[in-house]
């Protein structure tokens, strides 16, 4: 019973950490014009459409946090065989990682820009300046959070994984998370902002993103601003909810009808979830009704 | 968006040449792998299995190697174009997505066999934690398309779901192919992320099994101190397995899918080949590592 | 990803850098093994030189087959070099001393077979294709084995599963042989117990793609994305280097921790000058150029 509950708090505590870990990475992403979104930062120069946002194409987000994390959770894994003190052992591990990470921030920027040079994009170097150390905090949180959320199922929860691999297989599922949920949400929403709302962007609209802000130019400061409001939070709901509902379902039914608990409880909960999805996708089409031509003419 | 897809590519044929040496190169390792296990492994090293304990977890690889490929064609993956709400799907890689899943499916069952030792229980469970991932994932991006953005499903492949009969034209929006997450898509996630984590789980657990014993016997140490060491490496070996076979069938999706409905998946068959035989040699070589010199 | 991959033409021809890349590595990673002869060390920090060596031709490499445009992006290639590198170079460290050379042929079968079916099987035809994807494995094994005997001060299996004691290369050479360990070691902490390994492994994946991933496009020059790679190459030593505090005596630890931040700093501006050079402009805290888009 003791380990059962220690089990759930374990759980518990896992799931919000994801939480945080996912609103973080998705905010960090979008601030760097990580992943997909990336594209149309690159694309815009050649389009004639030069810009202040910050371009950091490090490689697609999973590979990306599966490399971050990794790293701070071997560091750290390193550190405890030295100190044997968790916390400071994390904590190194994960400052290690964001050194890493700033790093090839600025290089990214710096090596995609500079590539630009026939599109007439100049390097304002005063976006890394002030946008790198925005990342690498964000970043720290994304990482020490996945990185304790490891430990903890290697240390309480007995995983066989040993914490560097762990920390691999969990920053790859963050980084998947955080790119499919958050990407659509920067790169419809706030990088067209001047396209309609409720409708896809026009092939022909490619590359141009809106560069200026409500006074002044845009910075990516201000695409984190905006992405922190809905895109962050639901990649960290969906992070959450993938830690927390993994654990769960073999912490409290691992044992169950005759050990196939915890695969019965798996199947049951992706039917739930489909169920959801069905009745989203029924709601949108009879709440928002389909398109019509004479609208779609003015865009 | 095709500026990548400019150079020629053998459409959705299958190259029978190419077809029978990878099948050949296949039969090959599991001939070489018989060998080992008949002549240059000491008798008695996986006890009453003698004479079957290699093979069987090469061709448990082969078949995880393959399930991967297979899986990997049923994610609907849009790229760049689906972050613009361009082309169905979701926006990211596919290789990376099927990845995330796998991985997170590989959790779960290395798990399960820690507690169960329970072949069955262990890759099925492993294949519904890369399920259940996948179904998170399709629904939070789902709710993004239709809260955040106010973009209703269509598919730009085809004119009606073929599960709940939902017709799609009048639901794309102009100048684009498609946007959101028909269920279809949504059904092909969660099967392809529980394909592509049964398999994984499957390579895993097969190296496991081969391990184990092997290293023992290798190091001759007992198997409380092989354990981390067995685990490890059937792990590592796993996420390098899953890599390979990930990005190879990524190669044959060239990019985007939209899920079991696109014209693309009819390139299934030439995955699984190949997978199979990409599996077949690298289970050669990971299971050359108890194999004493 | 709608981005045009386009491969600046002249600089170093590719054969010279493969050559180069190549001998560097293995000469390299054989130097770690003075570590054995002298019972030291501080002679780690050479396979982190191996491995900067190993990414410098591989980043070219990458170059060539990315440029053909794979529909996947750039990422997945590092993918793909290291999964097969990786496994073609834990088998190799079971062959003493000859393990370098081992590497090499192993991921050079591995590669090419998967070569093979990403271009008979799947279809994909692109000419430089197998020639490339055994490159590709080449390099993630040679990468891999060069930052592992970084962080064990060895690049022999028995090393990597004992924590950090460097003992006399006594080689798995049979069954016969087979105890020759301690009896009960605990390799929880170890390299390959210790899954360690797998930090070695993104690392490396990451440095591979990241050079060209991140200085394509119309104006991208090789010297530019080669400094990128050394770059890429002694920033992964760095936590490499951390790492080896864990396995090695403080002098060594120290001394690849200096060496890779040294390397570091310089390529790093290296780095930055270039990147100035190949500008269009350098520009602090100034407005938006306007071009030609709409206002």
């Amino acid at each position: 019973m003791e380990t059962i509950v220690l089990g759930i708090g374990i759980t518990a505590l896992a799931g919000a950490l994801a939480t945080v870990a996912g609103a973080a990475e998705d905010t960090e992403s979008d601030i760097g014009s990580q992943g997909d979104p990336n594209s149309q930062v690159q694309l815009a120069p050649q389009m004639g459409y030069i810009h202040r946002i910050f371009n950091k194409a490090v490689s697609g987000e999973p590979p990306a946090y599966g490399l971050w994390c990794a790293l701070g959770a071997g560091v750290a894994f390193a550190f405890l065989q030295i100190l044997h003190n968790p916390a400071l052992a994390i904590i190194l591990g994960s400052i290690v990682a964001v050194f890493v990470q700033g790093v090839y921030c600025v290089t990214a920027y710096l090596g995609r820009t500079a590539s630009l040079a026939k599109f007439e994009q100049p390097v304002y170097i005063d976006v890394v300046k002030s946008l790198t150390p925005v990342t690498m905090a964000h970043a720290f949180v994304a990482i020490f959070c996945t990185v304790t959320m490891c430990y903890l199922m290697a240390e309480f929860l007995h995983h066989p994984f040993a914490l560097p691999l762990l920390g691999l297989v969990w920053g790859i599922a963050l980084g998947a998370a955080g790119s499919a949920t958050g990407n659509p949400f920067y790169g419809k929403e706030r990088q067209y902002q001047n396209q309609n709302f409720g409708a896809g962007v026009p092939i022909s609209a490619s590359g141009n993103i809106v560069r200026y802000a409500e006074a002044g130019q845009r910075s990516s400061l201000d695409n984190g601003w905006f992405t922190t409001k809905f895109a962050g939070p639901a990649s960290g709901i969906c992070f959450g909810l993938i830690v927390f509902l993994e654990l769960w379902r073999t912490v409290l039914f691992e044992h169950e009808l005759g050990q196939w608990g915890a695969v019965i409880i798996g199947f049951v909960l992706i039917v739930i979830f489909a169920i959801i999805d069905l009745w989203v996708e029924k709601w949108s089409r009879t709440t928002y009704g389909p398109y019509e031509k004479a609208e779609e003419a003015s865009s | 968006m095709s500026a990548l897809g400019g150079q020629a590519r053998g459409g959705d044929g299958i190259n029978w040449k190419g077809t029978a040496v990878g099948i050949f190169i296949l039969l090959v390792a599991i001939l070489i792998t018989y060998a080992l296990e008949q002549s240059l492994i000491p008798p008695g090293l996986f006890g009453s299995l003698q004479g079957v304990a290699l093979v069987v977890p090469l061709i448990g690889i082969i078949v995880g190697g393959a399930l991967i490929g297979f899986g990997v064609h049923f994610v609907p993956v849009g790229g760049a174009p689906a972050a613009m709400g361009q082309a169905p799907g979701i926006a990211t890689g596919v290789a990376m997505l099927a990845a995330g899943a796998g991985l997170a499916g590989l959790f779960g069952g290395a798990w399960a066999w820690e507690t169960t030792h329970d072949f069955w229980i262990t890759i099925i469970g492993g294949g519904i934690g890369g399920g259940l991932m996948m179904a998170i994932t399709c629904l939070m991006v789902n709710l993004t398309y239709v809260f955040a953005m106010g973009v209703p499903s269509a598919s730009g492949k085809v004119a009606k779901d073929p599960i709940t009969g939902f017709t799609f034209p009048e639901f794309k929006s102009q100048g684009t192919e498609g946007h959101g997450l028909p269920f279809i898509s949504y059904f092909g996630g969660v099967v392809g992320g529980f394909l592509a984590a049964l398999g994984g789980t499957l390579v895993y657990l097969e190296l496991l099994l081969v391990y184990q014993p092997g290293l023992e016997k290798l190091l001759g140490i007992d198997a409380g101190s092989v354990a981390p060491l067995a685990v490890s490496l059937a792990g590592i070996f796993a996420i390098g397995f899953f890599l390979v076979n990930a990005v190879l069938s990524a190669y044959n999706i060239t990019g985007t899918i939209e899920g079991p409905h696109d014209p693309k998946f009819k390139r299934v068959p030439r995955a699984i080949i190949g997978c199979a035989v990409a599996s077949a040699v690298c289970g050669l070589v990971a299971i050359l590592t108890v194999v004493a010199l | 990803m709608t981005v045009k991959m386009e491969a600046s033409a002249g600089g170093i021809p590719h054969k010279t850098l493969l050559i180069g890349g190549l001998v560097t590595a293995v000469v390299c990673i054989y130097l770690t093994y003075l570590n054995q002869i002298l019972g030291v060390g501080y002679f780690a920090f050479f396979g982190g030189i191996a491995a900067v060596a190993a990414l410098w031709w591989g980043s070219d490499t990458i170059k060539h087959l990315c440029s053909y445009g794979l529909g996947t992006g750039v990422p997945s290639a590092g993918m793909i070099a290291f999964g097969t590198g990786a496994i073609a170079m834990i088998v190799a460290t079971k062959f003493g001393i000859a393990t370098p050379i081992v590497a090499v042929i192993i991921a050079a079968i591995i590669g090419a077979i998967i070569g093979y079916i990403a271009n008979e099987i799947i279809n994909m035809n692109i000419p430089v294709m197998i020639i490339s994807l055994t490159e590709l494995a080449i390099v993630g094994a040679l990468t891999m084995l060069g930052l592992a005997s970084m962080a064990c001060g060895s690049f022999l299996f028995e090393n990597m599963i004992t924590n950090g004691a460097i003992v006399t290369a006594v080689g798995l050479s049979g069954a016969e042989n087979a105890g020759i360990l301690v009896a009960n070691i605990d390799a929880t902490g170890t390299l390959i117990g210790g899954c360690v390994f797998a930090v070695i492994f993104m690392l490396g994946a990451i440095a591979l793609q990241h050079p060209f991933n991140a200085c394509l496009g119309p104006n991208e020059s090789q010297d530019r994305t080669l400094m990128l790679t050394m770059e890429c190459g002694f920033l992964s030593m760095i936590p490499v280097a951390v790492i080896s505090y864990a396995y090695l005596d403080l002098v060594a630890a120290s001394v690849s921790l200096v060496v890779s931040l040294i390397g570091f700093v310089y390529t790093l501006r290296e780095y930055f000058r270039l990147s100035r050079r190949d500008a269009y402009a350098w520009l602090d805290a100034k407005p938006i150029r306007e071009v030609g888009g709409e206002q």
